[in-house]
């Protein structure tokens, strides 16, 4: 018995193992991804702290005082000023003044520094002690700290004095790295273009899932339903090859017929239009052209579903129904689409899914645009986290734009399943009396 | 609606089922098509009901040639050997469906399937599907809506094939009721030989795409035209004894076994012969005595069934009324009833 359940166990390990690592890992991943701000500028290894003239202005409003102090250069009589200043190949007798009488004495701006440099008994000219107060100036501005301790101690000596919550907010502000935070849902929700790419995405949807991959399908599987069976295999293997020829491939054939050297410039040159790339001319025909090229190769599968079950229906049904005095549209509306309800739900249920989840088609072809007429979720997604011209890649927040896809998805998805089962459910059994 | 085949020949590919049949069924009758499992039988249906195109000859309704028409154009009622149910509809959904399609309003239809169904009582089940129906059911649903647009032809294939014993007499003498009554003209496809005998005026016993013989029950099983009828007819079926013609009786080499043979026989001497005996002439009140010994013994209640090895070595089918005192391995003495003895040549033809 027990050594019966372990093997169990050992068996189902792979499958587990898989399951944990291609599918549930991208999610958890995903999700773990979409609660941080991680762009290209944090990394997504820890960051450093940097005084930033950026995060000054931010430590402004609450610390107005620390901020103004912080942004204003600090002179401090160390030994690494002095050492610069022995390099500077003055009289030696200055640096050895500054180091016996004003060795550590911070002064907080450059006129007090210059004042005291002035008054040493070598007296250096005007131009020297400009450059002799340079090499004091430690002030604050664009210098990195690696780690909250650094940043800490080099405040401390430089005589800023600060309360510990003052020196968190000035950590806070001067990180460079990502934080946990919620924003990017919120970002999500209230941004318009959030909802723009919302409402591209259900057009897309419900044109490409409506017109093709349901209704033109059927009608490819009803018409070559009646077909004899050698015209209507080439026929549904012609349907095939927008499904099996290369995406990139179709994608350039039909970037090729819209472009502006191609086949429907060049026809229509002929009538005496200008040539120009029809595709990405206006959002009205590049939502055609995303439409007609997603159909044409989402239409196959709808078309060898319908068309199997089609197969499935035995024929006597259509015999019966051809004596019963059928027209041929009334054996479509009675006999076939009343008996397509499953293959139907199946066919909308799965392509909702892949619909939502692929982006290749539109990105090869329009890219989304033109501007971002053509912007679908997914494409989005992409285009924040992973791909866009101004190069500040936000992982963060196309990961929480993924995971509402994944949510959508399952959702959608557990809603079908219930229907699928509730379907089986309510096929009684064979009652005898 | 008189139905006239007329050279119908029938090709599927190169497969060639059936060639130059000629059949007529009469206005008003019920003809069975009898024959062993893909004689083509029901090709010949599907030709009549015009799924099928015949590859040569017409077919006629009346005096109207149908060989093109569509099945939609000859208002026939078919029960399919399949049923052939839509499984999506109801009992009343299917029953209504020619009406349906004709455009009949609602009502209507409700009251036709009404009349129908009580007609081939399922008026019970109408609101079930096909799945949820026995074989039985099924087959009186696909009985009904061949029925309900008052078809000129009915077209039954096998339709009895699923159904009890009780209840296969009951839909022998309904079907043939409903056939007698709406003087429709009907064509039974079957291989069961007491189905075409007890429900038809007249049968055509098919074999591999031809068919042997046309008659009415009675006369194809008095007087078959072929061994292949006679043994097709009858239950328990025919025996055959194979012999010789000596003397101007039929004799059986090696064994003490002579027939006489009718007047009517003219065979030479010598001649090959094939002698049918059905089981109710080989009884113990025959004129001919021949020893044997009981092989097999079945009782079928009124009546028992008996197959005697003759000392010759042939075997012989008796039926008898019911009695106690013949067991297996017995030794009998029964005889066979030269009057009634059907004689063939050596090809199966009747002499
Ligand atoms: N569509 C077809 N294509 C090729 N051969 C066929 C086709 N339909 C029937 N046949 C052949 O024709 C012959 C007659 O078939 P048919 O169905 O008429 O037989 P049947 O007499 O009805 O037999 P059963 O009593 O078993 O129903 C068979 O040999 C069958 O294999
Ligand atoms: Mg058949």
């Amino acid at each position: 018995m027990k050594t019966s359940r372990m093997l169990g166990l050992v068996m189902i390990a792979p499958a587990a193992i898989m399951i944990l690592l291609f599918f549930l890992m991208p999610v958890v991943l995903t999700g773990v991804f979409s609660m941080t701000n991680m762009t290209t500028a944090t990394g997504i290894s820890g960051g450093a702290y940097q005084i930033a003239p950026h995060s000054l202005n931010d430590l402004k409003s609450a610390m107005p005082e620390i901020a103004e102090q912080m942004s204003q250069p600090r002179y401090t009589i160390d030994e690494v000023g002095l050492k610069a200043v022995e390099g500077l190949g003055l009289d030696p007798g200055i640096a050895t003044e500054l180091r016996a009488k004003h060795m550590g004495e911070v002064f907080p701006s450059r006129r007090e520094v210059e004042r005291m440099i002035k008054g040493l008994d070598q007296r250096p000219s005007t131009p020297d002690v400009k450059k002799i107060s340079e090499q004091f100036n430690r002030s604050v501005v664009n210098s990195r700290f690696s780690s909250k301790e650094e940043l800490f101690s080099v405040l401390d000596t430089l005589g800023f004095t600060l309360t510990d919550g003052q020196k968190n907010s000035v950590a806070d502000v001067t990180y460079t790295g990502w934080n946990w935070t919620t924003e990017n849902f919120s970002r999500i929700v209230s941004s318009p273009d959030m909802a723009r790419v919302l409402f591209n995405t259900l057009l897309y949807v419900a044109l490409v899932l409506v017109l093709f991959n349901t209704t033109y399908a059927m009608l490819l599987a009803i018409w070559t339903h009646y077909m004899p069976s050698a015209p209507a295999t080439i026929f549904r293997s012609i349907w095939l090859l927008p499904r099996i020829t290369p995406v990139v491939i179709y994608v350039l054939m039909w970037k090729w017929l819209a472009w502006d050297t191609g086949f429907i410039s060049v026809l229509m040159g002929k009538f005496g239009y200008e040539p120009k790339n029809y595709m990405l001319d206006n959002a009205y025909n590049a939502w055609v052209f995303v439409v007609l090229i997603n159909g044409f190769i989402g239409a196959s599968m709808g078309m060898l579903v319908f068309s199997s079950a089609l197969k499935a229906i035995p024929k006597s049904q259509f015999f019966a129904s051809e004596v019963d005095g059928a027209s041929r549209w009334q054996q479509i509306r009675y006999i076939i689409l009343p008996q397509m309800r499953w293959p139907i739900l199946f066919v909308t249920c799965y392509q909702t899914l892949s619909l939502l989840a692929s982006f290749n088609e539109i990105l090869l072809s329009t890219r989304g645009g033109p501007g971002k007429a053509t912007e679908v979720w997914s494409l989005a997604a992409y285009h924040t986290a992973l791909n866009n011209y101004a190069g500040n890649l936000e992982y963060g927040l196309g990961a929480a734009m993924a995971l509402v896809l994944v949510v959508i998805g399952i959702v959608l998805s557990l809603g079908y399943l219930r229907i699928f089962n509730y379907g089986t459910l309510v096929s009684r059994p064979l009652i005898e009396d | 609606m008189r139905i006239l085949l007329d050279n119908f020949s029938k090709s599927f590919g190169a497969t060639k089922v059936i060639e130059n049949m000629t059949l007529e069924v009469g206005h008003g009758e019920m003809l069975a098509l009898l024959g062993p499992s893909g004689c083509g039988k029901s090709t010949t249906l599907f030709a009549i009901c015009g799924i099928h195109r015949p590859t040569g000859g017409r077919i006629l309704f009346g005096d109207r040639d149908v060989t093109d028409l569509p099945s939609q154009a000859r208002n026939i009622g078919v029960v399919f050997q399949s049923y052939a149910l839509y499984p999506h509809m109801t009992v009343a959904e299917n029953i209504g469906f020619p009406l349906k399609v004709k455009g009949m309003a609602t009502a209507d239809i409700r009251k036709e399937v009404d009349r129908i169904s009580g007609l081939v009582h399922i008026g019970n089940l109408l609101g079930r599907r096909p799945a949820e129906l026995s074989g039985g059911q099924q087959q009186r649903v696909a009985l009904a809506r061949a029925l309900v647009r008052k078809p000129d032809v009915l077209l039954l294939d096998e339709p009895l094939a699923n159904l009890d014993a009780k209840l296969r007499l009951e839909m022998r003498s309904e079907i043939r009721r409903i056939q007698r009554e709406t003087g429709i003209t009907a064509i039974l496809v079957t291989h069961d030989q007491v189905e075409a005998m007890s429900m038809c005026d007249r049968i055509a016993i098919m074999k591999e795409g031809e068919i042997v013989q046309i008659a009415t029950p009675a006369e194809m099983y008095s007087d078959p035209r072929t061994a292949f009828v006679a043994g097709f007819l009858g239950n328990p079926p025919i025996t055959f004894l194979r012999g010789v013609m000596a003397n101007g009786v039929f004799s059986i080499p090696d064994s003490e076994i002579r027939v006489p043979l009718p007047a009517s026989v003219a065979a030479a001497e010598g001649a090959k012969l094939m002698l049918g005996v059905r089981p109710e002439h080989f009884t113990p009140t025959g004129d001919i005595a021949v020893p044997g010994k009981v092989m097999f013994a079945e009782t079928q209640g009124r009546e028992n069934l008996y197959d005697v090895r003759l000392n010759g070595g042939p075997l012989l089918r008796s039926i008898q009324p019911v009695r106690h005192d013949v067991n297996i391995d017995d030794a009998v003495t029964w005889a066979i009833d030269s009057r009634n003895v059907l004689v063939f040549d050596d090809d199966g033809r009747r002499l």
